[in-house]
């Protein structure tokens, strides 16, 4: 078990900041999974930016694009699962931030690019998706796992061994 | 804090591991509670009605250009002469210059871009503006391809489209002429062999229009009439729910063309070097009364009857063709019309103010349609059934009705939509498009194929050429293009005659 310093109020605040965020992918993840019609298809072909043709091309190739399918909404409901208990919530960290980096680089606000048709708000160059990575980055290098969270019974696993 | 060193798990420790787990307890509670309700709203009718899912597939999108390479010429170049190169993959150099922007493409440049290369070759272009014949050349021969296809020669500039016709050297026609030339070049096309894609509306009179389908029978050519909207999904869906009789039987359709500027009234400016020199005034002319040389009428051939066809074929074929799509209408057995021109003062034989009735006793039904060009209010066409209301345009609204008895049941509320299709917001995520409001753009120029946002004119040439190259016949073909003028024609009729105009189905004659 580590050594941390947190005062209980910045735990407090730390591990309500992860279980928000994991509710947010578990959500984000279930209704794709139990919605059978789902496919990134159209997010991927309203691609734009610099790596719009990569994108574009994922969605052209429908083996791919399973692939894309199934590692997306999987991803996003184990990220959320780890988050909300606390259980390899640094990988969850890292996982999460891939995915939210995907959704960012391939619709980035940036100058002379068209807001995606229903953004629910206005932009320049920081979006949801952009706060919401640097969240999980400063959440994997403050970890709570350990304190509040299954983790913590995976360290006394690791010290008994 | 200090957290105490220990390898033995203390009652406190197995608490502290497991203290958001409830959070999950919560979180399905909530998750069902929410399925369940949105059952009940958004997805009702998905659900309870079956309409198709929002990911509507259109099949030109699938078709291969693979196979035999078709060599195409251009018939007249004015104002939808580069749109339709566009979507054949050719784009003006200026055009796509403009729409760069540090080097990167806008998103209409990267649209045109991302189309499939269609196979194809334009061996000659003509124009009875020599300058317009150029400039087809030019775009012809522009490095702006889509698809990534590679830059074509200049393609020969011909004197006419009959020198066109001669020459071996095509297998297909584009004619994007004025509307008093479609009926003779694509009967001259037809007999010389050639593949036609004719720009609507497909003959001024039902006389032509009867000619031109019997020519291209029996040439056995593959004739598309260039009513693109025959690719939008929106009408793919209000077909599908027409068909799955969401909306019960229907009584009325509605339709409109709402415009308010001297373009939509066909002002179109002439250019400025325009004259007896580069224009050929007797060929543009053709069989229709000799005068003396007008830029006017040249330029701005659809303010006359003599050359046009009115509102009704320049505007109404849009929506005509559109129910007819849906329902299956075909011609009408009595047309009424009325209007005038009060607005536009210029010359012009044209009404500015129309409005025709197209009756279907035997489908139980009729179909109106209203047009002025001094409001441009958008007004949706609309199906009116006996249990639910359809606004049909780039998206699709299903209305309950508060009388009917299918939809009692529900306590539906008849301002509430039944259903919506909006392809914007499913372009962005599939999930939340079932409770995306319903948008009331127009959008004549794209459709939407599985959340991708497509030129509608592309599909439509795209699935031309499919059918030359596979021998079948195209989504708006001749028989399609005969029930089209031969209902607009009907309306000018009564519109110019100021009577009842009958068809006469068996002996296909107007009475």
């Amino acid at each position: 078990m580590k050594n941390v310093n947190y005062t209980s109020w910045q735990i407090a605040a730390l591990v309500i900041l992860r279980v928000l965020i994991g509710w947010h992918f578990l959500y984000e993840g279930l209704v794709k999974v139990i919605n059978p019609a789902w496919s990134a298809a159209s997010f991927l072909n309203a691609a734009q930016g610099p790596f719009a043709n990569l994108f574009k091309s994922m969605a052209s190739n429908a083996a791919t694009l399973d692939v894309i399918n199934f590692c997306n909404q999987w991803g996003l409901v184990l990220v959320g699962l780890s988050l909300i208990v606390g259980l390899l919530s640094r990988w969850a960290c890292i996982g999460g931030m891939a995915l939210l980096f995907m959704y960012y680089i391939s619709n980035p606000p940036f100058i002379g690019l068209d807001a995606i048709a229903v953004a629910e708000g206005s932009y320049l160059i920081v979006n949801k998706n952009l706060i919401e990575l640097f969240t999980l980055f400063v959440l994997f290098l403050f970890p709570t796992g350990e304190i509040i969270g299954l983790d913590r019974l995976l360290a006394f696993a690791k010290l008994a061994k | 804090m200090e957290e105490k060193k220990s390898n033995k798990i203390s009652r406190r420790d197995t608490l502290k591991a497991l203290v958001t787990l409830p959070v999950l307890g919560y979180f399905a509670n909530r998750f069902y509670v929410k399925y369940e309700n949105d059952l009940s709203s958004s997805d009702f009718t998905r659900m309870k009605l079956e309409v198709a899912d929002t990911s509507i597939q259109i099949p030109a999108a699938g078709y291969s250009s693979k196979g035999k390479q078709i060599r195409l010429g251009i018939v007249g170049n004015g104002f939808r002469g580069p749109q339709v190169l566009r979507s054949l993959g050719f784009a003006e150099k200026e055009w796509s210059e403009d729409k760069i922007k540090n080097g990167v493409p806008g998103p209409r440049l990267q649209s045109f871009l991302d189309q499939e290369d269609l196979n194809i070759v334009i061996t000659g272009v003509c124009d009875t503006f020599s300058q317009r014949a150029e400039e087809a050349a030019d775009i012809v021969s522009s490095p702006f391809r889509s698809g990534g296809a590679k830059q074509l020669n200049r393609p020969k500039i011909y004197a006419n489209y009959r020198e066109m016709l001669a020459d071996d050297n095509l297998d297909a026609v584009v004619i994007l002429t004025p509307d008093h030339w479609h009926a003779k070049m694509a009967i001259d096309a037809a007999r010389a062999g050639k593949h036609v894609y004719l720009e609507k509306p497909m003959c001024q009179t039902a006389e032509e229009a009867k000619l031109l389908r019997d020519v291209t029978l029996e040439t056995g050519i593959i004739l598309q009439v260039g009513h693109q909207n025959r690719q939008q999904a929106s009408y793919i869906m209000a077909k599908e729910i027409i068909d799955k009789g969401v909306i019960g039987p229907v009584s009325l359709v509605e339709t409109y063309t709402n415009r308010n500027n001297d373009h939509g009234a066909w002002i179109r400016g002439i250019p400025k070097n325009a004259n007896a020199s580069n224009i050929n005034w007797k060929e543009f002319l053709g069989d229709k009364a000799w005068r003396e040389m007008d830029l006017d009428r040249y330029f701005n051939w659809q303010k006359w009857f003599e050359y046009g066809t009115g509102p009704a074929g320049n505007q109404f074929t849009h929506e005509f063709d559109c129910v007819n799509q849906v329902m299956d209408l075909g011609i009408p057995k009595r047309v009424i019309a009325s209007g005038g021109n009060y607005y536009f003062n210029d010359p012009r034989d044209i009404p500015d103010v129309f409005n025709a009735i197209f009756e279907y006793p035997d489908r139980g039904m009729s179909l109106t349609y209203d047009c002025t060009l001094r409001n441009s209010r958008l007004r949706d066409k609309t199906f009116l059934g006996k249990d639910a209301s359809m606004e049909v345009n780039v998206g699709v609204a299903v209305f309950p009705d508060s009388q009917s008895e299918k939809y009692k049941k529900y306590e539906l509320e008849s301002d509430t939509p039944l259903y919506t299709y909006h392809p914007k917001s499913d372009a962005v995520d599939a999930v939340t498009s079932a409770t995306a409001k319903y948008y009331h753009d127009r959008g004549f120029g794209y459709t939407y194929h599985n959340g991708k946002k497509l030129d509608a004119t592309y599909l439509h040439v795209k699935e031309w050429l499919y059918c030359i190259r596979q021998g079948i016949q195209p989504s708006c073909n001749v028989n399609r293009g005969f029930e089209e003028t031969t209902t607009f024609y009907m309306s000018n009729l009564a519109y110019l005659e100021k009577r009842v105009v009958e068809w006469d189905a068996e002996n296909e004659k107007i009475i």
